[in-house]
């Protein structure tokens, strides 16, 4: 099914939004005003969603007209697209934003046509289905690893290079040493925190590498008159 | 409006198609999906998260209330969603440069589509058909499509050498670790905020 990758799930939703002349804020309005106040780091609600990779809110006010000789149409509901991408099943990721996030979920859809809210999941889900559009073509680049599998990588990735410029040089018995210790420290390090926007990636084993600055700082400056 | 999130930005686009024509585009989806070679040039590029095409019917658009006024349209839509690194720019240059001849492909039957080569056009036209994130979320924001793959494969090192390395003299250990340095050296980049100017 195009709508999986290997283990990765793209999700593709379109739910029209009402229309009200009457009311004070637009429907379409009030999602984007909620959705600016989303936090895209840590704080998001698709970062307590954790199997969540990449998801992207949009108001998609109509369709476009490229010019002629094509048809100039328009349509006739704005259409909230969700468009995400995370590890497994679908029905699990969509109770899990029902479960775990059903404020900020029920703050957007409920400005959409026919949503039943997420007190009742099943519901939720036989909703969210109705507005799925099955994906023809998905691409993921890296489909074979869970988020969490990823961030540990991704942490993995700059202590193990921490390490590696810490003990060059050193005595085998030494370095012997040093490398237990760090594979303890690594399994025991938190696990890092999806969205987080941190500097050196992921949280880090340790904070010093200074190589890159250094050699910098040590590499003489040549100006064209020297 | 945001359409980046730190190292990754979040494209959309929509393109009108004679309903006739969208059932060669499913054929050539098919054909892309089953024949993995045929994917080798953007696994290849390697800036590229996600990407999805949806082909959506113009009598499906989604329809969830009774209440709620049907659409009538005369075209299918083709709808593109993209988590890629680096600036919008970037992007579509290396598409034109690399994937033209799969860009036409698919492109070819939306409407007034003007091929991926010339690149001015082609931008024009992506431009065009282009709408804006409203929100947009990553788990990994400083790390690149390059990031990623670079750390698993550190990972599956590191996971390797733990195993072999178990009950090593310190000699034996020593030669070993140098094998391990050797390794994963190349994929040891930093990773951290996007360079000024993307």
């Amino acid at each position: 099914m195009a709508n999986q990758s290997g283990d990765v799930y793209g999700l593709t939703i379109l739910s029209p939004i009402l229309q009200d002349l009457t009311a004070e804020t637009s429907h379409n309005c009030a999602i984007r005003m909620k959705l600016a106040s989303m936090p895209g780091d840590e704080s998001s609600p698709f970062a307590k969603v954790s199997s969540t990779h990449m998801a992207r809110l949009v108001v998609m006010d109509d369709v476009v007209y490229v010019g002629m000789p094509s048809c100039e149409e328009h349509l006739k509901s704005q259409y909230l697209v969700f468009e995400t991408n995370f590890d497994g099943e679908l029905d699990e990721y969509l109770t899990r934003m029902a479960r775990e996030i059903p404020a900020d979920v029920d703050a957007l859809w409920q400005h959409c046509w026919g949503y039943p809210g997420t007190k009742d999941v099943a519901a939720f889900i036989a909703y969210m289905k109705k507005c799925q559009i099955t994906t023809t073509f998905y691409f993921a680049d890296v489909n074979n690893h869970t988020v969490q599998e990823t961030l540990t990588a991704l942490q993995t990735q700059a202590a193990v290079a921490e390490f590696i410029e810490r003990n060059q040089g050193k005595a085998a018995a030494e370095l012997q040493i040093a490398f237990a210790h760090f594979l303890e420290k690594l399994r025991k390090a938190p696990p890092p925190v999806p969205g987080r926007p941190e500097k050196g990636g992921p949280p880090r084993i340790e904070t010093n590498m200074k190589w890159a600055t250094r050699n910098a700082a040590n590499t003489k400056q040549v100006t064209p008159n020297e | 409006m945001s359409n980046i999130n730190h190292k990754t930005y979040a494209m959309n686009a929509i393109t009108p198609m004679k309903s006739w024509k969208t059932w060669i585009v499913r054929a050539f989806f098919l054909i892309l999906g089953a024949v993995k070679p045929l994917q080798k040039d953007l696994v290849q590029l390697s800036f590229i998260h996600f990407a999805r095409w949806v082909i959506i019917k113009r009598s499906k658009f989604p329809h969830a209330d009774s209440q709620q006024p049907e659409e009538k349209l005369k075209y299918d839509y083709l709808l593109f969603f993209s988590n890629f690194n680096g600036t919008w720019n970037q992007y579509i240059d290396a598409f034109s440069a690399v994937l033209s001849t799969g860009l036409n492909l698919i492109w070819h039957w939306s409407e007034k589509f003007p091929g991926s080569v010339p690149v001015t056009p082609f931008k024009q036209y992506i431009a065009r058909c282009q709408f804006d994130t409203d929100y947009y979320y990553t788990a990994y924001p400083y790390a690149t499509t390059n990031d990623v793959k670079a750390a698993h494969r550190v990972q599956d090192a590191l996971d390797a050498f733990e195993k072999e390395s178990a009950r090593k003299t310190a000699e034996e250990f020593a030669r070993s670790y140098r094998k391990f340095v050797l390794a994963v050296q190349c994929d040891l980049g930093q990773t951290g905020k996007a360079p000024v100017g993307t």
